[in-house]
């Protein structure tokens, strides 16, 4: 070829990749045929890394819902994202909220001390450093950074904590009045109303006191105060990944209760999950599911248990089908 | 995808995607002879896609600049002829704007949001099909059967969507074509006199 590709050719191969990709595992010969293709010119593994990104990405839309209309969010005419208004964007998390859970955080988040979620609502705020942190459902932090540390206090909710590193300014989490420390980390901290504070590290090491750290894949309840019983419990990875499964708007459960699901739910939605039938409270579940479709994951439920499903008001009422004998038209009406 | 690649594909996608308009500004602005925003990006991420680890990355944003500073510089050295306002053009790019504005931090932060308008702009077919993909999570292949269209033509609805989405989030919603057209005719105009853009 004389002509070299130009970047938007080589974007739409990379997608053509990335769409095969998706399809499913390659074959060696087209395997092969990928390696030849990134390796014929510099661009071509970088558009790959960005198309997968972005199909990467587009998996979060499931966190949309089956009930997802487009057609709600068609614009009257192509608009520039970048010039949604603060106004646009917040009248949009008003009525979004329910219908699609999460929500746009029109400012940044360096010009705002507090940073917080609505139920339902996952947010991202980049901060000045470079590092980030994920809000949960219902949350709220502080930002306070200044020349000697990197302050963040988690007021309520769960978040995680992508850090950039930074010997010469530690991030320090402030919670309960405790602070975890650390230079560079991924961690997951949780501080929900009666549970004491749950902390989760993915990546690099976090520390209570010097004499205390938590590593990749440990875990530790924090006591009122320091105590001899906090001790990091080291986690597999996949519970890890299934404990963090929120950050894809996605709830992951292996073997709790059904009433403990029901619980997690209640988190992110506004439509409770009822489980009056106690024996029916304790079955154990398992399975992804998006956190924002509680009635999705209800109806999932009742079939696996050969439950009944009721929608009362707001809530979901999940019962015991009626003993065999008795499923008549009568019990059906 | 193994573990490794999705998770550089996941550091990428949270550290580095969201400041893509960002440098594209920059380097438009920059407008260098001769050298197109979207290459540089693209050689940029493979230069990320190639490190070993990314763990000692502090500031993913100040590095995606700098990574994209040595692209440019690479193809200076490589031209062999220098147009003169190179010179200086590289002594701009010495401090791109590394506070970013609000407007242009905004973003990142309503992927979701962003997410469900950008596929309702899709073309109907291919909304429909990456609807089924990515919401419903569906194979291809049984979107395919749902579709009755071909598995193949699934793979290029697949494909064109997730095209749509690396335009609409990597140029954050301005008309891309556009800007290659500008940065085409800047490059066809550059026969030795200075170029309109003001400049100090």
């Amino acid at each position: 070829m004389a002509e070299p590709d130009t970047s938007r050719d080589i974007d739409q191969a990379a997608s053509d990749w990335a769409a095969r990709l998706d399809r499913g595992p390659l074959s060696p010969e087209t395997d092969a045929r990928l390696q030849a293709w990134l390796s014929g010119d510099p661009r071509r593994k970088g558009a790959l890394l960005r198309a997968r990104a972005v199909s990467m990405m587009s998996e979060s839309a499931q966190a949309l819902g089956r009930d997802f209309d487009p057609a709600a969010f068609e614009p009257a005419r192509r608009p520039l994202l970048a010039s949604v208004s603060r106004r646009q964007a917040l009248a949009w998390a008003g009525a979004g909220a329910t219908a699609a859970g999460l929500a746009a955080l029109a400012l940044p988040a360096a010009a705002r001390t507090v940073i917080s979620t609505e139920r339902g609502e996952i947010r991202l705020a980049p901060l000045k450093d470079g590092s980030t942190v994920l809000l949960n459902t219902e949350t709220r932090i502080r930002v306070r950074y200044s020349d000697g540390e990197r302050r963040v206090t988690l007021l309520e909710g769960e978040a995680y904590f992508a850090v950039a590193r930074d010997e010469a300014r530690p991030f320090i989490v402030e919670v309960n009045g405790r602070r975890l420390r650390t230079t560079q980390a991924g961690f997951r901290v949780r501080k929900l109303d009666r549970d004491p504070v749950d902390v989760l590290v993915n990546q690099g090491r976090v520390e209570l006191s010097p004499a205390l750290a938590l590593t990749a894949n440990t875990r530790l309840i924090l006591s009122d105060g320091p105590s001899a019983a906090e001790r990091p419990q080291p986690i597999a990875p996949e519970a890890v990944t299934r404990d963090l499964a929120w950050r894809e708007g996605k709830l992951a459960f292996e073997g709790e209760t059904l009433k403990q699901a029901a619980d997690t739910f209640a988190r992110y939605s506004q439509t409770r999950i009822l489980v009056p039938d106690a024996a029916l409270a304790r079955e154990p579940v398992a399975g992804l599911f998006a956190s924002n479709d509680p009635v999705g994951f209800s109806r999932a439920i009742a079939s696996v248990f050969d439950a009944r499903l009721e929608q009362q008001g707001g809530d979901v009422v999940l019962t015991r089908a009626a003993p065999v004998a008795a499923t008549s038209s009568a019990a059906a009406q | 995808m193994s573990g490794a690649d999705r998770e550089r594909t996941r550091w990428f996608l949270r550290n580095i995607l969201p400041h893509e308009p960002a440098l594209r500004g920059w380097l438009s602005r920059s407008a260098l002879p001769g050298v197109d925003p979207g290459d540089v990006i693209q050689e940029a991420y493979t230069i990320l896609a190639e490190l070993e680890s990314v763990d000692a990355i502090r500031h993913p944003r100040a590095y995606l600049f700098q990574v994209a500073r040595s692209v440019i510089m690479r193809h200076v050295r490589r031209a062999r002829i220098v147009p003169i306002h190179t010179v200086d053009d590289l002594e701009r790019l010495d401090h791109p704007d590394d506070a970013a504005s609000p407007e242009k931090h905004a973003i990142d932060r309503d992927e979701l949001r962003q997410l469900a308008r950008a596929i309702a702009a899709m073309p109907p077919k291919t909304r429909q099909a990456f609807v089924l993909r990515r919401v419903d999570g569906l194979p291809q292949r049984e979107i395919a059967a749902r579709m009755r269209i071909s598995e193949n033509t699934v793979e290029t609805h697949i494909s064109r969507g997730i095209l749509f989405l690396i335009d609409w989030f990597g140029s954050s919603g301005n008309n891309r074509s556009q800007t290659s057209k500008t940065v085409e005719s800047e490059i066809a105009s550059l026969d030795g006199r200075a170029r309109h853009q003001s400049r100090h």
